[in-house]
């Protein structure tokens, strides 16, 4: 399991704004303000020590702006730290077919409805948030049987596994992130997909397979935009590429750069401040 | 009715790179957020600011719903992007390792106005240059 370092900091005077400024010139995790002083991360193999931040804290000392720091050290061990927040998840009826559920809690399905059984962890797509509502609606329109699905960044794996629950043939979900492989794996367990539904640990540019049916990202703009040339190289020519985790005000630079590169808006759908967008090669 | 506030939350993570992992897993985590949903949220509303350290500070409501608001990037931050240097000196009284415009300055002071304790943007020009003088850099007019 990874490690962080975590140092406690107190200064006197207090100077959050000089001392966490200059304490980002090493290359740290995060900081966290408390009413005691600063907490600083970061991961154990950045090899940042305590006296790299005594360093940047005795200049601070030579040259009067504070009198005097403490500063203690710990390791924290990385967890699932979304437990507590776990015990309050839903059952979330997404559309009138569609329903996601914990595999703690107990739900008898309507007619035609598909349950998914999704456990977050620590990985995005519960189906409370509305950027994953807006793609999983247009997953219900756009799944008609038998495609081959990508799932770029699938987080909980609750879109691949929801396309196949529709009628898909396959999917392949893929995600940086070895919390949302390890979680992804256990959902598509929990649903009893593991021939049809496949998590790897991947970029989207590791991926050897290529004409897909339909691919969906719910991701963000900037990574959008960056593997947009690679999305296209996986699409067939007749698929549907269905963008989520953008703001209404992101719309305009996605859409300028998918169809600069050759495709063209079909759809989309708007829920509070986010849009998921539809697009298809021209 | 006003919901009730459960408590405050105050991070700086970079821009467009929230994750799960230390500080927002723990600070979020013992509130009963949903980590996952800030970190889409502020991803989002941060990626134009990609290379930037943000400040936020997350309301948590006793239903833990939250709602958050960021703050200006630290002085330090914007001086090393106006000079362009990873770094400031090791030894700032002796090596000077970078030089910034008072022009360049005015500007991050007055970008930082909100969020500093200064009554005019002259006071806060004078706290910005304190900062560049602590890390090294001369300000040049």
């Amino acid at each position: 399991m990874k490690t962080y370092k975590q140092f406690r900091i107190q200064t006197e005077p207090v100077n959050v704004e000089l001392v966490s400024g200059l304490l980002w010139q090493l290359d740290l995790d995060g900081i966290n303000e408390t009413d005691s002083g600063l907490i600083v991360f970061a991961g154990s193999a950045k090899n940042i020590s305590q006296g790299d931040l005594e360093n940047i804290l005795d200049r601070l000392v030579d040259d009067e702006q504070i009198q005097s720091f403490t500063i203690e050290e710990e390791t924290l061990e990385d967890k699932n730290w979304n437990e507590e927040y776990e015990k309050n998840v839903r059952v979330i009826k997404v559309t009138d077919r569609i329903v996601i559920k914990p595999s703690f809690k107990d739900y008898t399905p309507e007619k035609d409805q598909i349950i998914i059984t999704i456990d977050p962890k620590m990985s995005f797509g519960t189906g409370e948030h509305a950027t994953t509502k807006l793609v999983l609606q247009l997953i219900e329109e756009y799944v008609h049987g038998g495609e081959k699905v990508l799932d770029v960044g699938s987080g909980t794996g609750v879109l691949g596994i929801c396309s196949v629950m529709l009628g898909a043939e396959s999917a392949i979900c893929i995600d940086n992130d070895e919390w949302c492989f390890l979680n992804g794996d256990e959902n598509v367990k929990a649903n009893h997909l593991e021939n049809k539904v496949e998590i790897r640990l991947a970029e989207i540019q590791q991926i050897k397979e290529n004409n897909f049916d339909l691919i969906v990202a719910n991701i963000n703009k900037h990574i959008l935009l960056e593997i947009a040339d690679e999305i296209k190289l996986k699409i067939n020519k007749t698929g549907t590429l269905i963008l989520s985790g953008l703001l209404i005000i992101d719309e305009k630079d996605i859409v300028e750069k998918f169809t600069s590169i050759g495709f063209v808006l079909k759809d989309k759908n708007e829920m509070d401040e986010w849009c998921a967008l539809v697009l298809q090669l021209d | 009715m006003a919901k009730k506030i459960d408590g405050f939350i105050k991070l700086q993570i970079p821009a467009g790179a929230a994750n799960p992992s230390p500080p927002v897993g723990p600070a979020l985590g013992q509130k009963g957020v949903n980590i996952m949903e800030f970190c889409k949220q502020f991803n989002a509303r941060t990626s134009a600011q990609q290379g930037l350290i943000i400040p936020v500070v997350i309301t948590v409501y006793s239903d833990k719903s939250f709602t958050f608001i960021t703050k200006t990037p630290p002085a330090a931050v914007l001086l090393k992007k106006a000079a362009k240097v990873e770094k400031g000196s090791a030894e700032p009284n002796k090596t000077k390792v970078a030089k910034v415009t008072s022009s360049q300055v005015r500007e991050i002071a007055t970008l930082k106005m909100p969020d500093l304790n200064a009554h005019d943007v002259d006071h806060a020009m004078s706290m910005v240059a304190g900062t560049a003088r602590s890390m090294g850099f001369t300000v040049e007019d």
